[in-house]
């Protein structure tokens, strides 16, 4: 069975195998799940000397917190952006091409996305007491409490495209995070809500519907950076809606 | 009063950005506008050194600012320029000089103060007028430096003391000072 | 990272405080305190440990945005839970916001409550004060 691990469909996280986990020992890995913790020939001894080390079981840990709770403090926006604004900064020195700045904005946000969808569902309680399994229903989601839990708001707008079948765009009119940010001319269409999209993909692909997600900066009259987020789908989903649905 | 233009000058007096935002004024050729920056700050600092002979430092106001941000959370102006050259006028125009506590320098070029009929006014209410301007364009200042700290600092295609080309930041500036 | 933020930051706290230029250290330290990470982080650091010459100070973080989901992991690598500064981008932040208002320091973490520590706690030093650089203009 081992060397038929089905890896993620995503090239970021599409390099990592089972035996990953023992070189980096930490971290989420997809292929074996969470193996941050694993009690290994060389982690035992620590876990066995206790007091020498931070375990989860120190005061205050996260793991001892609810999850459910919505407490936040928050911070400024301004934090955000600066923080983004250096996030992108060093994607953008350890690229060779603004293909691979923006590839690497979006594996950045693909695993915050994967990890913002379990707890948006967890915190919504399972709400409807089964998950979306068709394209539509994801889409409303991520539009709707996904976009509000992360955002504050949902998402502006949600659309089909009229020309490609298996195309759907998510509409944000004033993206949070990239803001303040101008491209220059020489950057082309760079968008760095590139980041965003990663998020979206990372949502889509753990729950199932594998997608590529690119943002496109459509400016209009007023909104500057309007930005719109093109979800093309894996034609193989619309094969399985149609077999399950019709 | 209407702005007519705006030069931010870096730490060293570079210039890295200037902008017409409103029109009424000649346009110079770039070269000329490097050189109006370069002078105006070089006056800037000599200036800063006419003072009178026994200087009293005013800096018990610095700290009184400081203290009642501290206990009051209330902001006061960004503008640290005491010293140095803070305005010219002329007939055709008003300059105004702001520099922040890094050293920026943001300059402000305006129409004149409104030209009164002195005849049966006292020249006290023509020294009303400068302060009301000057007051009127540090408000200005106030937003245009709020403005540089989102569009520029927070740009991650801006290097620090280099010329300003985001567009974001012009259309911003744009709206503000168009009257 | 945090050196180009700081760098940046400062100006924002500039425009939107309008603070003059600090006194003593024990000022920029209040600033710090009660105005720079209240308005970025929203949390108001306690001051503490000044040193008899006014030269260093700590700053006591009861909460840290930055390290609020975090645990770090115990792995083969020691060297994760034992010499990870895992918030040291504040030490960044700190030093490149005071250099651009010509304050030279060494910022670094003394203890940090993710390690297991009571406390977690950043010491600020001034070295100097750099006087020939402040822009000319000022009182």
């Amino acid at each position: 069975m081992s060397d038929k691990i089905i890896n993620p469909s995503v090239p970021t996280l599409g390099s990592l195998t089972i035996n990953d986990s023992s070189t980096s020992g930490f971290g989420y890995n997809p292929s074996v799940g969470p193996s941050s913790n694993a009690i290994t020939k060389e982690t035992s001894s620590a876990l066995l000397n206790k007091r020498a080390v931070l375990t989860p079981t120190s005061s205050n840990s996260i793991y001892d917190r609810s999850l459910s709770t919505k407490k936040s403090q928050g911070i400024s926006v301004s934090s955000l952006a600066f923080l983004f604004c250096e996030i992108v900064s060093w994607a953008r020195r350890l690229s060779n091409s603004i293909l691979d700045l923006e590839n690497r904005l979006n594996g950045l946000g693909y695993l915050i996305g994967q990890k913002y969808l379990e707890l948006v569902k967890l915190r919504e309680g399972m709400k409807y007491g089964k998950r979306e399994n068709k394209i539509l229903e994801i889409l409303q989601f991520i539009h709707g409490p996904l976009w509000r839990a992360i955002f504050g708001r949902t998402a502006n707008d949600l659309e089909k495209s009229q020309d490609v079948d298996d195309e759907y765009m998510i509409i944000d009119n004033t993206p949070l995070i990239s803001k303040f940010i101008s491209i220059p001319k020489d950057y082309g269409n760079l968008n760095c809500s590139a980041f965003v999209a990663g998020m979206i993909e990372g949502a889509l692909d753990l729950s199932g519907f594998h997608a590529h997600v690119v943002a496109h900066s459509s400016p209009i009259e007023g909104l500057p950076q309007r930005t719109v987020f093109l979800i093309k789908f894996d034609p193989l989903l619309f094969t399985r809606e149609n077999i399950h649905f019709s | 009063m209407r702005i007519f233009s705006l030069y931010i000058l870096n730490k060293a007096g570079g210039l890295v950005f200037q902008k017409d935002v409103n029109p009424g004024i000649a346009k110079l050729t770039a070269n000329d506008y490097l050189v109006l920056a370069g002078t105006l700050h070089s006056v800037h600092a000599i200036a800063t050194n006419l003072k009178p002979a026994e200087c009293r430092s005013l800096n018990e106001t610095a700290q009184t600012v400081n203290g009642q941000i501290l206990s009051s959370g209330k902001a006061s102006t960004p503008n640290v320029n005491n010293l140095g050259l803070q305005h010219v006028d002329t007939d055709y125009f008003s300059l105004y000089v702001f520099q922040t506590l890094t050293g920026i320098k943001f300059v402000l070029v305006t129409s004149p103060v409104a030209k009164q009929d002195h005849s049966h006014e006292s020249p006290l209410s023509t020294k009303g007028e400068l302060r009301k301007q000057y007051e009127l364009v540090e408000e200005y200042f106030k937003q245009l430096y709020v403005l540089y700290c989102d569009y520029v600092m927070k740009d991650p295609f801006y290097s620090t003391d280099m010329p300003i080309k985001s567009t974001l930041f012009e259309a911003k500036i744009k709206s503000v000072c168009e009257a | 990272m945090g050196y180009n933020i700081g760098m940046r930051l400062i100006e924002e706290f500039l425009a939107k405080t309008g603070a003059q230029r600090c006194e003593s250290f024990r000022e920029t330290a209040d600033m710090i305190s009660k105005v720079g990470f209240k308005m970025f982080l929203n949390t108001v650091p306690q001051i503490e440990n000044f040193s008899s010459d006014g030269t260093s100070f700590s700053l006591i973080l009861t909460e840290n945005p930055l390290a609020e989901f975090v645990e770090l992991p115990l792995t083969q690598y020691p060297k994760i839970h034992k010499e990870l500064w895992y918030s040291q981008l504040y030490c960044g932040v700190l030093r490149g916001a005071l250099q651009m208002v010509q304050l030279d320091t060494d910022v670094y973490f003394v203890r940090d409550s993710i390690r297991g520590d009571d406390k977690t706690e950043i010491r600020l030093k001034l070295n100097k004060v750099l006087k020939d650089e402040i822009p000319a203009g000022e009182d």
